[in-house]
């Protein structure tokens, strides 16, 4: 089966820069030279290097690894923040992403004006979002408030309405961050539901997961980082039982964030 | 796995099906509704305030121009309007869509978001007050007694032209603005320089001949100049500052796109 997602030998570099770098035009030109000198980054690092793995079509892969391992770095990539600095994402269908708690709302704007450009960014044409916007409004379960600006909504809200429209835009491959960690257990409980629909339906998922989590329960392969390095992929038992060895052997490693 | 070999960093997206990339035309149309709302959100004329400045402003410079100073100018309202308008929406535009990129940090670190749509939709909002300003200037050209000619038909093509040259400035110091958070302090007062040293309150040809040069080179003396010959002259621009204003705002724009979209994919690293 052909893959939906190839990642190849994919890199990120994150530069760190002077502590003294210019940050205004004024600062700049107050220290001459000097100035234009620390804007180059004086150390560079790797938060993802060599990274290469593909999805194949309805496969749900699960994500594991210690903090500043460079899932949500992967993450974004793949959704298209940012470009990778080596190597190349090959995509082959509509994406659906869920990547930030705040899922980049505007707070002085309603529930529904977000979610109108929401829909529209995650691939939907205007009129397409309208004839959603019922189904959205009622999945999310924030009836009452879709006409008030978000900045009322409580974070529980703001992640209903997020995931409701990303999951009425028909992804063929959904992205989810960490964003499964608010909310309270009964919705959690119906986000998981429909996640279960659409593997059922073939959509091909990636997700941030926990070991011994109810997201574990749902992957069927696993992608271990740690440090930005690709350690293992596989089925998910395979790789979790790895990581899980590697984590207590090394219980007390600190990691770079 | 760790091959080392480095390719050129490439995102291919296939559509394998119909719309699965986005409609940018509806991201266009819904970015600028949300940048119109946003601005006049929770004031109590809303979009009324669109109206209010130029026509504020054009009643302090008739006072102090027409009635204090008597500068001699024939239909000078109708005049000064037209320079108002055509200056305001450059100035109005490149100073919001300095802050294009960072201030929309929620959108630039969202997947789906072109950043070079930005400065497009701050543009194009401004495009929008300055169109809804135009019957304040048709009233004044209808009080000057001046006749409508077929001359008008030349003014799409000039606003066309204007909204060409202000993203061509827009670009740059959209980016700009990322790195060096002053960039719109410096522009605002640089404007308003400019304004003064643009013929909008007097005429190009009042300017003593040793800084003629600079109304020459300067291109919104000549936009200014080419929306006069086709509002208040009855006339088409003159062809030579046509062929300037089009040469610089080609360029200005393809350069400042070019470098736009070569710095644009680390502005999520840098916001």
């Amino acid at each position: 089966m052909d893959p939906i997602l190839t990642v190849s030998n994919v890199g990120k570099k994150y530069r760190r820069y002077h502590p003294d770098r210019p940050a205004t035009i004024q600062e700049a030109m107050a220290k001459g030279a000097l100035g234009w000198r620390k804007m180059k980054s004086v150390e560079e690092f790797w938060s993802l290097s060599g990274i290469t793995f593909s999805v194949g079509a309805g496969r749900t892969v699960g994500i594991v690894g210690a903090n500043g391992s460079g899932k949500s770095t992967l993450l974004r990539l793949i959704g298209g923040v940012g470009r990778p600095d080596t190597g190349r994402i090959e995509v082959g269908g509509r994406i659906g992403g869920l990547l930030d708690l705040t899922a980049g709302f505007h707070h002085d704007l309603t529930g529904r004006e977000n979610a109108m450009l929401a829909g529209i960014l995650n691939g939907l044409s205007r009129k397409q979002v309208l004839e959603r916007m019922d189904a959205i409004v009622s999945f999310a379960e924030v009836e009452d408030a879709i006409d008030s600006p978000v900045r009322t909504y409580s974070s529980g809200m703001q992640m209903r309405l997020a995931f409701s429209v990303t999951v009425h835009t028909d992804p063929e491959i959904l992205l989810i961050d960490e964003v499964l960690a608010v909310g309270d257990m009964a919705f959690k409980r119906k986000c998981l539901d429909r996640i279960a629909k659409f593997k059922a339906e073939g959509c091909s998922i990636l997700l941030v997961s926990h070991v011994g989590t109810t997201v574990e329960d749902m992957c069927d392969d696993a992608i271990w980082l740690d440090s930005g390095r690709l350690m293992a992929h596989g089925l998910v038992g395979d790789v979790v039982e790895q990581y899980t060895a590697h984590m207590n052997d090394n219980p007390s490693r600190v990691r770079r964030q | 796995m760790k091959s080392e070999t480095l390719e050129v960093p490439i995102r291919v997206v296939s559509s394998t099906k119909v719309g699965a990339r986005i409609h940018t035309l509806d991201l266009l149309r819904e970015l600028i509704e949300r940048d119109i709302k946003l601005r006049y959100r929770g004031s109590l004329l809303g979009i009324l305030w669109t109206l209010l400045n130029p026509l504020a402003e054009l009643l302090v410079l008739i006072f102090v121009f027409g009635l204090v100073l008597r500068v001699n100018i024939p239909n000078y309202p109708a005049y000064l309007f037209t320079g108002l308008i055509v200056y305001g929406w450059f100035q109005t535009s490149v100073n919001f869509a300095t802050g294009s990129i960072v201030g929309n940090r929620e959108l630039v670190r969202r997947p789906g978001v072109p950043a070079a749509i930005l400065p497009v939709v701050t543009v194009a909002s401004n495009l929008v007050h300055f169109v809804l300003s135009l019957p304040i200037l048709v009233g004044l050209l209808i009080l000057s007694d001046i006749p409508f000619t077929t001359a008008l038909l030349a003014l799409p093509f000039l606003i066309a032209l204007e909204f060409v040259l202000i993203l061509g400035f827009a670009y740059p110091v959209a980016m700009i603005h990322v790195w060096f958070r002053d960039t719109q302090h410096v522009l605002r007062i640089a404007l308003q320089l400019l304004f003064y040293m643009t013929p909008v309150f007097y005429e190009a040809s009042s300017v003593p001949g040793r800084v003629q040069w600079f109304y020459q080179l300067n291109p919104m003396a000549q936009m200014i100049g080419a929306y006069r010959a086709v509002l208040l002259g009855g006339e088409l621009p003159s062809p030579s500052s046509v062929l300037y204003l089009t040469v610089i705002s080609g360029t200005l724009l393809a350069v400042g796109l070019a470098w736009f979209r070569k710095a644009s994919h680390r502005f999520p690293d840098e916001l």
